[in-house]
């Protein structure tokens, strides 16, 4: 870039960032803080109700870990209080008889 | 942050009203006045218009500010209240221009050309000396078109920065603090953004030169 380029390139420059200084302020119109003010309410409703779906969200996981933790000690108990029955019942189920027979031989 | 923004708020109280009077309604729309809100887009619409009215062209500003009001509205709960709010809100609006113009570089809008009459014009430019006659040929059209054309060849953070560094005037630091960028970086795309301006105007004037021979 040759001097005389960039004194060219210099006025033009000039000239722009007067153009830039001198823009024209547009004006917004009478409804438009309505209209934002709406949006702001639609935002302030969408953040509300996704606060609520926030906290039903925590209390569905935490009803979950209870319930899950509920569901272990019940098998536990099933499992520790159920063994002799258990063994009974296998035998019962797999011991050949006849149900249905009658009362009286 | 709420409670972090109400202890830092009185310290402005007594040294400038406004600034406490702000940190008073961000505290009652954060409580859930909503409708207070209104109070500030009142009091700072004026400084909004005008940051976006030297980013994006005049008939997108209210587009554009109404969604600064709205995203400052959304992040009210990050403002600290340790710099003023209007200071606070120039940075929204910044980076809301900033999205706007990566939102249409993605749609990839075709730049107008430059006619004979814009290259006409920097032929008056050109032999324009007195400052008179460079504020006559700043109130042409051709003018304005032109800066649109050459900002139009430029990233969004290219064109974003050379406005508030190379237009506005803004120092590197607050063209940084306002980007939310670091300084280096700001630097850095001020230096290149300015010699992409000057290549670009550059070829336009040679291809004049050739035409002219």
């Amino acid at each position: 870039m040759t001097r005389r380029d960039n004194e060219r390139i210099g006025k033009v420059a000039r000239v722009l960032a007067e153009v830039h200084r001198a823009r024209h302020e547009p004006s917004l119109g009478a409804d438009w803080s309505l209209r934002v003010m709406r949006a702001i309410r639609l935002e302030a409703a969408g953040q509300g109700s996704l606060r609520t779906a926030l906290r039903l969200d925590r209390l569905v996981w935490r009803t979950a870990t209870v319930a899950a933790v509920l569901a272990l000690v019940f098998t536990g108990s099933v499992l520790l209080y159920t063994t002799g029955d258990a063994v009974e019942l296998t035998a019962l189920m797999s011991s050949e008889f006849d149900a249905t027979g009658s009362l009286v031989e | 942050m709420y409670g972090q923004m109400a202890a830092e708020c009185p310290g402005f109280m007594g040294v400038q009203t406004l600034v406490s009077d702000d940190c008073e309604i961000i505290r009652l729309v954060l409580d859930g006045e909503v409708d207070r809100f209104a109070e500030l887009i009142a009091r700072y619409q004026q400084h909004v218009t005008k940051i976006t009215n030297r980013h994006v062209s005049s008939d997108r500003v209210a587009e554009v500010a109404h969604d600064v009001f709205v995203r400052a509205y959304t992040n009210l709960s990050s403002f600290s209240g340790k710099t003023p709010f209007e200071h606070w809100l120039s940075g929204i609006a910044v980076r809301t221009c900033y999205d706007f113009w990566r939102s249409r570089r993605r749609e990839e809008l075709p730049v107008s050309a430059l006619t004979t009459e814009h290259q006409a014009w920097m032929d008056h430019v050109l032999v324009a000396e007195s400052d008179d006659q460079f504020r006559e040929q700043a109130r042409r059209r051709e003018a304005a078109e032109l800066l649109h054309w050459a900002l139009g060849h430029l990233s969004a953070e290219n064109r974003l920065v050379l406005t508030l560094v190379h237009l506005d005037g803004y120092s590197v630091r607050d063209a940084a603090g306002l980007l939310g960028w670091s300084l280096i970086n700001v630097k850095v795309r001020a230096y290149r953004a300015r010699q992409m301006l000057k290549t670009l105007l550059l070829e336009r004037m040679r291809q004049e030169d050739d035409t002219t021979r």
